[in-house]
Parts: C-alpha cells; sequence; structure tokens
C-alpha cells in the first residue's frame, strides 16, 4: 500500500516537475450507461472514427447490454501516453498497441490480458498474429496489415514505360529518367513520419538479418558497420541526386501527399496506409507499391515491407474484459472486418476478408505472392536507440557525413544499451 | 499589535493543499530520481547518484538539450524584449488606433499553443509555405529556408514563433510601465532641449527598467520552460537539434518509460530554473530607479 502511495505520488510529482506536458483527451468512460455495460475502446486511428461509428452501432444493436466509446489519440501521443493510461483501467477496457518498443512495455508491465484461449484467435490469420505473442501467449491480435514502403503511380510510370526496378542500379536509372521529365522521384516528408517508414525498405537488403536490431541493442552489432553505413550511403545519394525534393526536412505527409497527388512527385515514401488518403485527393491516381532494392538484383532478399499492427488488445486493469473480448470477437467476424478494410483502404490480418475496392485488390498479391519482411524498425525495442537510428538519417540529410551520422548515432546507442 | 493565535487556521487549507499538489509531489520527485523505476511496475531499486552521472557524463543528448535550450533561451529574451518594447512605444498613447493596435498585438497570446504550432508549421513549410513564398514574392529568394527542417536554423524558428505568442504579453507590462512615467518630466525634458532620443534614454529607459527586469525575468523562466510549440512543430528534430530540456524530460519519461532518470532530469531542470529565478530577482531588486 505504501508503496503504491509512493507510485502514485511519483507519477504526480514528475507531472509537476515537468510542468508542461501534453494533456489528455477523452474521459472516465467505463461507466454504466443506464441497463448497459460502456467500455472504452482506445486507438489511435482518427481517420476510422466514422466507420468505426457505424461497426460499433451495429453491434451495440446485436448486444445491447454493452455500449463502446472511442476514445481517439493522436498516433505520437498514444505512443506516449498510452500505457500510463492503461495503467489506472478505466480507459482502454479494450485498447491497441503498435508492435515493438511499445508492445514489450505494455506487456512487461502486465496490462495485456491473455487471449490464447479465446475462439476469436482462430479468425486471424495465423501466420500474421506472432507479433502480438510472448512467450507463446497471445497477447495482442494485429489487425491492420500494412506495407511500409513507398505508394507509387503506377498510371505515370506506364505512361513513361518504366518498370519497377529490380536493383540499385535500375532504381536510379528509373529516377534519373523521372527527373528528365521534371517530376521528382520520391516525396519524403521527412518532418514528420518520412526517415522511420523509408529506413525500412532503405535497410532491408542492406541487412537481411532480421535479428540486426536485436544484435545491435545487445552490443554484437554497431551503426557503424557497413549494412547501416550503406544505408545512409544511400540516403545521401537520394538527397545528393535530386530523387527525393529538396528541403525534405522539412516537409510534413500532407505536403508530400499534396505532391503525389498532383503528379509533381512518382512515389510517397511512407506506405499503403496512405492509398486511400492519395485517392481521396486525386481518384484518377493508379497506384501500387514499391521498395528501393538497394542491392544488386542477384543479392536482393526481400522484396518489400509488412507491418501487422493497431493490435486489438484487452486492457488486464478492466472490470469489463467479457465485454470486451465480445467486442474484438465481433470486429474479427469476417463481414465486419470487410467493412473495416474496405472502407479504410486497409488491408486485415483478418481470415476470408473480401477486398472491394480496387486499391485494395490490385495490391493484394502483396499479401502472399511477394517476399515482404517485419517492419525492421519495430524490432529495435529501446526507443532511444530507435530516436538514435532515426536522428543519424536526419542527419545526413542534412549535410553530413554518412560515417560520422553513424558514429554519432552509435554513440548514443552505447549510451542507452541496457 | 498582538495577533490571534486563530488566524494561524485561515493558513491551513491553503498549506495543505500546497504541501499535497506541490511539496510531497515534488520531494517523491527527489525520491524516485535515485531509483531507476519504469513509471509502470510497481518495482525498482535505489541506484544512488547514477541517473544524475549518467546525465552529466553519459548522456550526449542531454548535454545537447542544455546547449538548445540557452540558444533558445538567449534568442527570445533578446528579441522579445526589443519586440514588446518598440510595439510598446507605438502604442502608448490612449488613441483609437493604438487600442485596436494593442488587441492586434495580444491577439496571438489568446490562442492556443497548439493553433500556434499549426499555423506556424504551415507558415514554414519550405515547399507551400507562406514565408518563403512571400519571400520570393518581393525579391528576397536568397532569404527562403528550410526553416524547420534545417538543423542549424531550426531552433531559431521555433524562438521566433515563441516571440510571436507571448511578446504581446510583455507589451502590456511595458504599456503598464510607460504609462507610470510622469508625463511632467517629458515637459521639463523638452524645456531643456532634449531630444527624442535623449528623452528615451535619460527618463524612459531608467523609469521603465523594473518593467523591463520584470520582462527579462518572465521570458527567461517561459522559454527555458518552453514545451508545447517545440514539442507541437518539430518534436525535438532534426537530429535533436530542437530537443531542449522539458521535451527530453517527455521523450525519457513517457516514451522510454525511464521515469527514475526523467526525474533527476526534471531536478536538474527544476534546480536550473530556481537558480535563474534567484539571480533574476537579485537583479530586480538592484534595478530600483527612484526620482
Amino acid at each position: 500500500m505504501k508503496n503504491k502511495l509512493w507510485l502514485a505520488t511519483g507519477t504526480i510529482g514528475l507531472g509537476f516537475v515537468l510542468g508542461a506536458c501534453a494533456g489528455e483527451s477523452g474521459g472516465d468512460s467505463s461507466s454504466e450507461s443506464g441497463d448497459a455495460t460502456q467500455i472504452s475502446f482506445m486507438h489511435w486511428r482518427g481517420e476510422d472514427k466514422a466507420v468505426l461509428d457505424d461497426i460499433i452501432a451495429d453491434f451495440e444493436e446485436a448486444n445491447p447490454d454493452i455500449r463502446v466509446e472511442q476514445n481517439i489519440y493522436p498516433s505520437d501521443q498514444y505512443q506516449a501516453t498510452a500505457q500510463r493510461m492503461l495503467q489506472e483501467g478505466s480507459t482502454g477496457d479494450v485498447f491497441t498497441s503498435f508492435p515493438g518498443a511499445q508492445f514489450e512495455s505494455i506487456e512487461s508491465a502486465g496490462f495485456f490480458e491473455d487471449l490464447s484461449g479465446e475462439e476469436f484467435v482462430s479468425n486471424f490469420d495465423e501466420s500474421l498474429i506472432s507479433v502480438g505473442q510472448k512467450d507463446s501467449t497471445q497477447y495482442a491480435l494485429p489487425y491492420q496489415l500494412v506495407f511500409n514502403m513507398p505508394v507509387y503511380n503506377k498510371g505515370m510510370f506506364d505512361e513513361l514505360g518504366l518498370e519497377v526496378p529490380k536493383s540499385w542500379t535500375e532504381f536510379q536509372e528509373m529516377a534519373d529518367t523521372l527527373l528528365e521529365n521534371d517530376i521528382t522521384p520520391i516525396a519524403f516528408p521527412g518532418a514528420d513520419i518520412g526517415p522511420n517508414q523509408f529506413m525500412n525498405s532503405m535497410m532491408m537488403n542492406n541487412a537481411p538479418d532480421e535479428e540486426v536490431f536485436a544484435k545491435l541493442q545487445n552490443g554484437e552489432e554497431s551503426l557503424t558497420n557497413e549494412w547501416w553505413v550503406k544505408t545512409l550511403e544511400d540516403f545521401k545519394l537520394l538527397a545528393d541526386k535530386g530523387y527525393i525534393q529538396d528541403d525534405a526536412l522539412g516537409t510534413n505527409q500532407d505536403s508530400a501527399m499534396a505532391m503525389v497527388a498532383n503528379e509533381e512527385a512518382a512515389m510517397l515514401a511512407t506506405g499503403s496506409y496512405h492509398m486511400n488518403s492519395l485517392l481521396s485527393l486525386n481518384p484518377d491516381l493508379e497506384l501500387d507499391l514499391l521498395a528501393p532494392i538497394t542491392v544488386e538484383e542477384s543479392e536482393a532478399t526481400y522484396e518489400g515491407i509488412n507491418t501487422a499492427t493497431f493490435m486489438l488488445a484487452v486492457n488486464s486493469n478492466s472490470e469489463k474484459k467479457d465485454q470486451a473480448k465480445a467486442f474484438i470477437d465481433y470486429l474479427s467476424q469476417p463481414e465486419v472486418a470487410s467493412k473495416y478494410a474496405n472502407e479504410t483502404g486497409q488491408h486485415l490480418t483478418v481470415n476470408d476478408v473480401e477486398y472491394e475496392s480496387e486499391a485494395l485488390q490490385n495490391t493484394s498479391y502483396w499479401i502472399d505472392e511477394r517476399n515482404t519482411r517485419f517492419q525492421p524498425r519495430f524490432l529495435i525495442t529501446n526507443a532511444q536507440i530507435e530516436d538514435a537510428v532515426l536522428s543519424s538519417i536526419e542527419n545526413v540529410l542534412g549535410g553530413e557525413d554518412p560515417m560520422a551520422a553513424a558514429e554519432a548515432a552509435q554513440q548514443i546507442v552505447e549510451e542507452n544499451r541496457e | 499589535m498582538k495577533i490571534s493565535k486563530s488566524i494561524y487556521w485561515f493558513f491551513l487549507p491553503g498549506l495543505v493543499l500546497y504541501s499535497l499538489f506541490f511539496l510531497y509531489p515534488t520531494f517523491s520527485a527527489l525520491f524516485y530520481s535515485f531509483t531507476d523505476w519504469d513509471g509502470l511496475s510497481e518495482a525498482f531499486q535505489f541506484v544512488g547518484i547514477d541517473n544524475y552521472t549518467r546525465a552529466f557524463t553519459g548522456d550526449s543528448i542531454f548535454q545537447k538539450t542544455i546547449g538548445n535550450n540557452l540558444k533558445f533561451m538567449l534568442t527570445v529574451v533578446v528579441f522579445q524584449t526589443l519586440v514588446a518594447l518598440a510595439f510598446a512605444l507605438i502604442v502608448i498613447k490612449n488613441t483609437k488606433t493604438n487600442v485596436f493596435l494593442r488587441a492586434l498585438y495580444f491577439f496571438p497570446t489568446i490562442l492556443s499553443s497548439v493553433s500556434v504550432a499549426f499555423i506556424w508549421a504551415f507558415i514554414y513549410d519550405p515547399s507551400m509555405g507562406i514565408l518563403n513564398q512571400v519571400l520570393q514574392l518581393v525579391g528576397l529568394d536568397f532569404l527562403a529556408q528550410n526553416w524547420l527542417g534545417n538543423a542549424n536554423i531550426a531552433i531559431y524558428s521555433l524562438a521566433i514563433t515563441q516571440i510571436w505568442f507571448h511578446a504581446g504579453q510583455m507589451l502590456i507590462i511595458f504599456v503598464a510601465g510607460l504609462q507610470a512615467i510622469p508625463e511632467e518630466l517629458y515637459e521639463v525634458a523638452k524645456i531643456e532641449g532634449a531630444s527624442k532620443w535623449q528623452a528615451f534614454r535619460s527618463v524612459t529607459w531608467p523609469l521603465l527598467a523594473p518593467s523591463a527586469t520584470i520582462v527579462v525575468a518572465y521570458t527567461t523562466i517561459q522559454s527555458f520552460k518552453a514545451f508545447d510549440l517545440v514539442f507541437a512543430m518539430t518534436g525535438g528534430g532534426p537530429n535533436n537539434s530542437t530537443e531542449i530540456i522539458a521535451t527530453y524530460i517527455y521523450d525519457v519519461a513517457f516514451k522510454s518509460y525511464q521515469f527514475g532518470y526523467a526525474s533527476s532530469i526534471s531536478v536538474i531542470f527544476m534546480v536550473i530554473i530556481a537558480l535563474i529565478t534567484y539571480l533574476q530577482f537579485k537583479a530586480l531588486r538592484s534595478d530600483r530607479v527612484s526620482y
């Protein structure tokens, strides 16, 4: 009891001394509402609110004793504060988690309810949900399957007679052709999500060993080794040759999307989750996905990046676990998941989903026909090491020599190694 | 005069609230600064002064944040004070135009910091932003910059936003100070043949010194504690060039879950601010001017 008092006051104390932290939105959501039990569904996808409102309305009609309130936070804030909100138990009876560092910290804090024995687990593709497991226990169920690699204007490529490059040499030839046609090859949102998305496909073949970041964290690998220095050199080449736009580090994702929607740029260096937004900006676009292959064709191991994310979980501190599980069960029904997939433009990990939209159908081949690897960034489980890795990319794009940037980042890795 | 002992009971509610919401949490933060608490679990271990040693000898980002904080603070203090003083001298007379101008200059202060951050992030956008477009329109292309993406200037771009946001508040303090200066002193100066500059130097500035000291003191503390604009506009990037102590504490505590270490940085931060406040108040007392 005394310990808990210290913990509580410690949290308050830090808050006071900080004096300036982001506020929380949302409120006490897990209250009883009439005869129905109200649960909180906490997530970061503000753009999905409307379709989730529809799905929740249908769920409440089918389950009149349960009401669901959405508590939505911007993804940055969610990454930083979700754990704290889960601790208290009144928010996030059902919540979502990112894989990687956030999953690890929530798991180690014991906020995941064990879902291993639940029937609805079988509604998901078994091969895509391992990222939500630890020590053979299913703590979270990834709902979305996204491809964190550039979205490209397929129509533009066809018009210019360009094919998807299979090597670094071909990639540069393709980029040169685009430049000759006054088109920026890659719109890179370096001011926000660019580095943490594009690093994945840029390094996937430079370091095909999926353990490379685990080894970096335990000291077996270094950012000054060839795999990362080469990745930084490749980033430098993109900047030096004008393959990414000038001032990329000052460009946010909205501006980068506008460049692709206006056909000023051919590729958007984010991921499949932006295809729907691009099509809403310019419905005439014909889009597909491609990842730069930074090695020669014969050396290429992977063709792209996948991430099973938006991991559905039940808060172990919740007093309404049965209702929370009922909601996840509902979300995992194929017809509900199909509605969610088609209205949000996302591929899902749920079995038997029917993709109706052209963009989803045209890119579904990436799910089982292409050799993709799980997003490397999410295999960095230490947030400060992740920041160091991303900062070295920013550093190079800001004009620093790749080796010097790698050395500076490695110093921070060593300071934060556990 | 004898004061009844019962008067102390009137202090009790304030004392209880102050102890509960300031003293106790502050001391518990101090307590956790000597632990490895992760902020989530109940278990933690005492690590002595390891967190403090790490901050000063083993954490290059923290050391960088101190430099960034100083750059930001000095830029804001110097220019915010000058801008606010200039505006105050412009709007000191109570004409209708000046009342409107005062309201106009004060307007940014009433906005929320997140709104200001969004507005200025849009203004600074290198390709679509208004600032570069205006510079190009008036033939000053060479001044167009990657305002938030260039690690060498991003901190100063943030400082400009901070100045725009808060100069209006300081303007009010200067206007109040200027209004307190007796008109007769200017009349005497005029009779003595003093120019406008001489009147400013010999009358206005000395009598405005207490207001200026308050402005400088307040701006120093405010800019040192800045968090929201930086957090919303750059998140500390690019390459930690805008990472300041407050945003770093947030990252360490809420992204890396090292609450013990974040507490130690918070304590260091608190000591720095307390020191600055002490020095400022000392300077304030020595700057009192009377005629």
